[in-house]
């Protein structure tokens, strides 16, 4: 045994050390009850680790019962059995006791108190609201019912029953009385059935009497023991030990039952106790231990030796006694010698029988198991009570030394792993299975647990991302960065394809994401499509088309590309403003299905980050044609050219212009249309200068420039080919060449145009300092066509000049030879409108009139410089 | 001058004294409980001994002695109230022995017979003799209390003439005498008077009960009936009366030890052994109802509160109850407890057909079983079944009244006890070998295991029954298939022994088990049977019944059902003859001694013996 007992001495009363019946009574709250079989009863506080009180009896005390419920005690005297109010009793104690705290309180107990008049009560037990006496009459053990009053102010107990057993000689009577033993006394205790808790209507009242002497058996052993009737009735069954050795039993509540003998261990009992409690609170064990150390062990046997029903075994051995005093735990029992205090492990006891059951030889080993109590190495004790097994697994005991000393008892805790090292296989694999399964069943849960953080955490990951990819958006918003420098910046390309006879047009757009993020689940992106002048549309309705990618993955480096068609031939408004917008939508996150259960309204709830916002204009819808593809497309597409010119003439009908269009090249035979023409004015300078950056790594380009020619080209190409704000005119199958500073192109209505650049000289012939100026001139039979392009290409040139401004810094004065030309036409324009409105003319005069000055408009741009 | 009291005053002061003390404590006993009499009687009585102690220290005189015997008899009052009655007698022996010392005589003798006669002739005439006599009714009162009856007889005469001179002497003894006496002579405890005539008609009673014992019931009549003239209280006088009705019924004069009886009741309304004798001569006559009618009134007798029954002797000291200890006295006046009268009015009326309200006495007496209340009070001899058994009867009882649900939990109950304990194997052997061979068949605690296999297999048939009842024919199978896989487990060791039931020895406790298994295997199989007919099963229905037949021949059901199962396997003279055989059986088993759950089951599928016999005429018209 390693370690040592620590025993801590509480109190210390005058007590002689007889041969006396010393017992420990605990459970009133902090109080515990000493009787040392004097007139004296100690009441010992262990809060305030003293005695409190000592109660005086008017004579020797032999045993004494408490029901904690009603605070009583019952003190059985040499001459009766008196009842104690404790509670009572210590409260007018402590009111009086208040300034004379040091010494305790004496209080006599008086005749009053006298309830059942019987003389050398040995033995009392309380069991519900029965009194139960044990003493020895003549020449038989007496058992006597009480019964004990509701009210505990009144004083009747009612005798209602007695149940003798004729006085046999104990066989080794005078060698108990030779020995230095102690006192022969009886021992008597309650034993419950196991299953009865649970039915019993009178479960409360049962359970508050349960004390050091009432012990709940296992219903197997119960029955075994007891009958089949004291368990149908539900009773409980007094079982007494007696100085001759015999252990007596009487089903309390069974009619017509009366004392039997169980068992006779030949030697005085001096104890008697249920042990090796399971998880469900029952005992499988009953111990009787002799006075001079034989002890009997009272077990179920599963296996018995007919026909392989249950039998009570009994196990009967040796330990090294004399055995003063004993008490029990779970699992052990411990008992004193007056030299040691022994402790003797039931369970591995119980573990020598199950061995049996594998047919091992055993007996032996069960007796060795008896005789193999381990010594704790404490003398003097004379009587105990009270174990309590702390968590950590060490046992404290109450003991009272021969010297009456009042001690605690603290038992090192060690038997575990003892215990442990002698289990049985079939125990270890029992235990090794549970384990498992436990195990198991933490582990399937913390799976659980995990993927629920993973799924959460790759929620908080994701928006994590949201957040960080909204503030990187709203900090280019800000910034106003150049489109090419955003982190996430998205460009678009037009083309046109021919599917199904048809052309059509299509935007390209590409999403390049070189922000250090990754575009994952969640994510999309999402282009309306609106036109930028909502007149044409017949309804006033919006007609704006609504597209969205979601992303898969788009690493940081990475392109997306999305394709959506704008428009089929013919039937779109030009420009149009294409906005696209980044969008984190959280229904995507949570999953489908979880959302589209519980959270209805989530659906919606997104988050948008506006990416950029551009103009599709007419530029960019233009089909070039190439000298070839002209005639090519002629000759492929006559219906729907046929159609085409057929809806030009409708349009045209409508806008007053006269005529049919004209396609180039289709019919010479018909008479010229009226062609519509529009012009801007650009100095060549500055021209020269916007276009010369863009150049500057080509050291040829530098050189062309230098000649007219190839300024216009290059504008040409410029206008037509540049991207502008992420818009670029994608390759119409070959690579256009320009050759010449004119290029014929269609619509995307169908119309067919021509766009020319030429330097002219603008200016008075006079003036010295000729602006070389450049024009681009537009010209088409469609009205529609040459208002498109006209907005477009100065849409161009403006962000042209823009850029050169800021690098050219062109410092030239206003031309006010220029400006007074543009006032003179100006002053026409006004009266002509003027005219219009205020001659009284038909409306159709008045459009006319407003037309042509548009068109003068038009034709003669301002220069712009 | 003051002179000091001499110390016979004092003695006799402080004898007075006591008396007093001890008849306020008496006056107020009423209040006073049981314990606190006994206690204060207990001081009492070691006051009066101390006194007496004093008393005898010194030689026996003339002047002391009228004091030294009252104080002996007031010391002996007590003594014997508290039943130290060897105390007592071995006081009155020295008591007598100073009296003969007193007037010159030796005794040399130690019979005590002998001594009272000498120490009554010494006395005689003397101012000592009304002394000497009360103690001799001490002595009579303790032969009375240890049933020594035939010393009472000895002193016959001395008693009778005793009883004259008690009673006229003080009795007529005029107010003035007594006065003049009562100045000088010191005070008694209980008056002798009073004690006389207790003892007159209580040995009156005693010697009654002794004589019907013995047999000797018209002389026993008649002195039971000149004792009921007596003056007494009314329990002893309704004693008298219960007595001579007693003797009536030995007599065999039924009619009126009844009207004995009913006198008794009148004269004392608690004397429920009245009640409980009558409703025994009811049954003798068969008088279900009267019996049932005095069970119930009998039961709420008993359960009345404890209270209302009043000490027998109101508060002398000396109570009847202490004179009338006889054994053959208190058989005559016990009575069953509560419990058994509880049980037998429940099967009483279960069995009568009153079945509902049996089976609210059943449950009454499961209710009380279980109470808290409940003590096992008395060690007298139960006439209440095994609690097992009680489940059952309550069980089948149940559903008798149509409440199968109850009745399963019940048996389940039952099988859920026993069923652990039932072995793989048990022998069941011939009675004679019983006495050697019940070691092996009880276990440790006694309980047989026989009785445990029998119970649980009883259990599961009356769950069939249940079954049957609710017309669950698959599930009745199940639970008769385990009864009947039960009861297999008993091996009858010896062969020759006949299978049958065994009528006479239906009381050797063997023979009844084997003829609860026996008929308990027919039941099983015959019912087994049934609901395989009614599953249409027919060859195992035909199996199972045979089987049965062969178990239990006696049993009608089987019969006439396997002749139906033949009938509809198309073998139709074969059914007509085991109809008329089973028909021929008149064997009436007594049903009475059966316990109720081995009885055929009320209810269930039925064959109309009309209509059997209606078809056997046709078979054989055609």
């Amino acid at each position: 045994m390693e370690g040592r007992c620590a025993v801590e001495t509480w109190a210390q009363f005058g007590f002689s050390g007889g041969s006396y019946k010393v017992k420990i009574l605990c459970g009133f709250g902090t109080d515990v009850l000493i009787c040392t079989g004097t007139e004296e009863i100690y009441v010992f506080s262990k809060r305030e680790r003293k005695i409190t009180t000592v109660l005086l009896l008017p004579a020797a005390v032999n045993d004494l019962v408490g029901n904690q419920d009603k605070q009583l005690i019952y003190v059985a005297c040499r001459s009766g059995v008196y009842r104690v109010n404790l509670q009572f009793l210590l409260h007018r104690d402590q009111s009086s006791q208040a300034d004379a705290s040091s010494s305790p309180a004496e209080l006599k107990i008086s005749q009053e108190c006298l309830v059942v008049g019987a003389d050398e009560v040995s033995s009392l037990l309380l069991v519900g609201s029965v009194l139960l006496t044990l003493c020895q009459r003549d020449a038989s053990w007496l058992l006597t019912l009480y019964k004990t009053p509701k009210q505990t102010a009144s004083t009747s107990h009612k005798e209602f029953g007695s149940f003798n057993l004729p006085v046999v000689s104990a066989v080794d009577c005078g060698a108990a009385e030779s020995n230095r033993g102690p006192r022969k006394g009886s021992v008597l205790i309650c034993i419950h059935s196991g299953d009865v808790e649970a039915s019993s209507p009178s479960n409360a009242s049962a359970e508050s009497t349960v004390a050091q002497d009432h012990f709940h058996l296992e219903p197997l052993l119960f029955k075994l023991l007891f009958g089949v009737e004291a368990a149908l009735a539900k009773s409980p069954v007094i079982l007494c030990g007696l100085p001759d050795g015999r252990l007596c039993f009487l089903p309390l509540r069974l009619p017509g039952s009366c004392l039997r003998v169980l068992h006779s261990l030949e030697q005085p009992v001096c104890f008697v106790g249920a042990s090796v409690v399971t998880e469900t609170g029952h005992a499988q064990c009953l111990v009787a231990a002799g006075e001079q150390g034989r002890v009997a062990l009272i077990k179920t046997d599963k296996a018995g030796p007919e026909g392989g029903s249950a039998v009570a075994a009994f196990t009967e051995g040796c330990v090294p006694g004399p055995v003063w005093c004993g008490c029990m735990d779970k699992s052990c029992f411990y008992y004193s010698t007056g030299a040691d205090l022994l402790r003797l492990d039931l369970l591995e006891g119980s573990f020598a029988r199950e061995s049996k059951e594998r047919g091992e030889e055993t007996s032996g080993m069960t007796a060795a198991a008896l005789q193999s109590p381990s010594s704790l190495n404490v003398c003097r004790v004379i009587a105990l009570a009270e174990p309590a097994c702390s968590t950590a697994g060490d046992v404290q005991l109450l003991g009272v030394s021969a010297r009456g000393q009042l001690q605690r008892i603290c038992l090192p805790a060690g038997r575990v792993d003892e215990g442990s090292s002698k289990l049985p296989s079939t125990q270890v694999s029992r235990s090794v299975r549970d384990l498992l399964s436990a195990i198991g069943d933490v582990c399937e849960r913390a799976s659980v647990l995990k993927t629920v953080i993973k799924s959460k955490n790759q929620f908080l990951r994701l928006l994590n991302h949201a957040v960080s990819v909204s503030f990187l958006l709203m900090a280019d918003t800000t910034t106003d960065l150049p489109i090419k420098e955003k982190p996430i910046r998205c460009h678009f390309e037009t083309s046109w394809s021919r599917l199904l006879q048809k052309d059509s047009l299509s935007l390209v757009c590409f999403l390049h994401n070189s922000s250090p993020f990754v575009l994952e689940r969640g994510w999309m992106l999402s282009i309306t499509v609106s036109p930028l002048s909502y007149s044409s549309s017949p309804a006033g309705e919006s007609s704006s088309t609504n597209f969205s990618f979601p992303f898969h993955d788009l690493r940081p480096g990475q392109t997306f590309e999305a394709s959506l068609p704008i428009a089929a031939a013919g039937d779109a408004s030009f420009p149009m403003t294409v906005s696209c917008s980044l969008i984190f939508s959280l229904s995507s996150l949570l999953g489908e299905e979880e959302v589209a259960a519980s959270f209805a309204g989530l659906q919606s709830s997104c988050i948008s980050l506006p990416l950029s916002t551009l103009t599709v204009d007419w530029l960019h819808a233009l089909q070039l044609n190439s000298p070839t593809a002209t005639h090519k497309m002629a000759t492929v597409q006559p219906s729907s050219a046929a159609a085409d010119s057929i809806q030009t003439f409708l349009s045209s009908r409508q806008l007053r212009c006269s005529g049919r269009t004209n396609r180039g090249g289709e019919s010479a035979a018909k008479p010229e249309p009226e062609k519509y023409s529009a012009s801007v004015w650009v100095s060549s300078e500055i021209v020269r200068d916007t276009l010369k950056p863009k150049k500057s790594s080509n050291l040829d380009a530098k050189e062309s420039i230098r000649d007219p020619e190839d300024l216009c080209l290059s504008l040409l190409e410029r206008l037509l080919s540049e991207d502008t704000e992420g818009v670029k005119m994608g390759c119409q199958g070959d690579k256009i060449a320009l050759s010449t500073s004119v290029a014929h192109a269609r619509g995307p209505n169908g119309a067919a145009m021509k766009l020319s650049v030429k330097e002219i000289n603008v200016g008075e012939e006079e003036s010295t300092d000729k602006e070389a100026t450049i024009e681009v001139q537009i010209e088409s039979s469609s009205l529609a066509a040459v208002c498109g392009l006209h907005h477009a290409v100065l849409r161009r040139i403006q962000t042209l000049l823009q850029s050169a401004t800021e690098k050219a810094a062109s410092t030239k004065n206003v031309q006010i030879l220029g400006l007074r030309r543009a006032l003179q036409r100006a002053e026409i324009q006004q009266s002509q409108i003027s005219g219009a409105f205020g001659e009284v003319v038909s409306t159709v005069q008045r459009d006319r009139l407003l037309l042509s000055v548009y068109q003068e408009l038009r034709r003669n741009p301002l220069l712009i410089v | 001058m003051y002179q000091p009291p001499s110390l016979l005053e004092k003695w006799s002061q402080e004898n007075n004294e006591l008396v007093n003390k001890c008849k306020q404590q008496e006056a107020g006993g009423g209040a006073v409980s049981q314990d606190h009499r006994q206690s204060s009687l207990r001081w009492c009585s070691s006051e009066f001994h101390k006194l007496l102690r004093k008393i005898q220290g010194i030689p026996p005189h003339v002047d002391h002695s009228q004091l030294e015997l009252a104080v002996v008899y007031n010391t002996c009052v007590c003594f014997t109230a508290q039943s130290q009655f060897s105390e007592a007698e071995l006081l009155l022996k020295e008591a007598t022995e100073r009296v003969l010392q007193v007037t010159g005589n030796n005794a040399d003798t130690s019979d005590p017979l002998v001594l009272w006669r000498a120490g009554l002739k010494s006395a005689g005439n003397t101012a000592l003799h009304p002394h000497v006599l009360y103690l001799l009714c001490l002595q009579w009162a303790l032969w009375l209390a240890k049933c020594q009856l035939e010393n009472i007889g000895e002193l016959q005469e001395q008693m009778s003439s005793l009883c004259e001179i008690v009673c006229d002497g003080v009795g007529d003894g005029s107010p003035s005498e007594a006065k003049g006496r009562l100045s000088k002579s010191p005070l008694l405890v209980m008056e002798p008077k009073r004690l006389t005539e207790l003892l007159q008609i209580c040995t009156s009673i005693a010697q009654g009960a002794e004589k019907l014992n013995e047999g000797r019931s018209s002389e026993a009549l008649s002195d039971l009936q000149a004792a009921s003239a007596l003056p007494a209280t009314r329990a002893l006088v309704a004693y008298t009366h219960l007595l001579s009705g007693s003797c009536l019924a030995h007599m065999n004069r039924p009619q009126m030890a009844l009207q004995c009886y009913k006198k008794a009741l009148e004269t004392d309304s608690r004397c429920v052994c009245a009640l409980y004798r009558s409703m025994l001569i009811y049954r003798q006559l068969g008088n279900t109802q009267a019996e049932i009618q005095a069970l119930r009134l009998l039961h709420s007798t008993l359960m009345l509160p404890p209270a209302t029954e009043p000490v027998l002797g109101g508060i002398q000291p000396l109570s009847p109850s202490l004179l009338l200890s006889s054994q053959s006295l208190s058989r005559l006046l016990s009575v069953p407890s509560a419990l058994s009268v509880l049980y037998s009015l429940a099967l009483k009326c279960v069995l009568s057909g009153r079945v509902t309200e049996g089976v609210e006495h059943y449950l009454d007496l499961l209710a009380a079983l279980h109470s808290e209340d409940q003590h096992a009070v008395d060690a007298e001899v139960s006439v209440l079944p095994r609690m097992p058994e009680l489940y059952l009867e309550a069980g089948t009882a149940l559903l008798f009244t149509r409440r199968p649900a109850d009745c399963m939990a019940f048996c389940n109950e039952v099988i859920s006890t026993t069923l652990e304990l039932v072995p793989e194997k048990v022998v069941l052997e011939e009675p004679e070998e019983g006495i050697g061979g019940d070691a092996r068949g009880l276990s440790v605690e006694g309980e047989d295991k026989v009785a445990m296999l029998l119970w649980a297999a009883a259990a599961y048939l009356v769950q069939g029954h249940c079954h049957a009842h609710l017309k669950d024919w698959k599930q009745a199978v199940t639970h008769y298939t385990r009864c009947i896989n039960l009861l297999v487990k008993v091996h009858l060791k010896n062969r020759d022994f006949q299978p049958q039931i065994p009528a006479a020895d239906v009381n050797v406790k063997h023979g009844k088990d084997l003829c609860t298994l026996q008929r308990m295997k027919g039941l099983s199989l015959a019912w087994r049977g049934i609901s395989f007919t009614q599953m249409d099963q027919l060859r195992e229905a035909l199996r199972d019944l045979q089987l049965s037949l062969q178990a239990f021949p006696d049993y009608t059901g089987a019969g006439l059902w396997c002749g139906e199962v033949l009938w509809r396997l198309g073998r139709k003279h074969e059914a007509a003859a085991c109809w008329e055989k089973t028909w021929s059986l008149t064997t009436q088993t007594s049903v009475e001694k059966l316990p109720l759950y081995l009885q055929d089951p009320q209810s269930g599928p039925l064959l109309d013996s009309v209509e059997l016999r209606l078809r056997i005429q046709e078979l054989g018209l055609t």
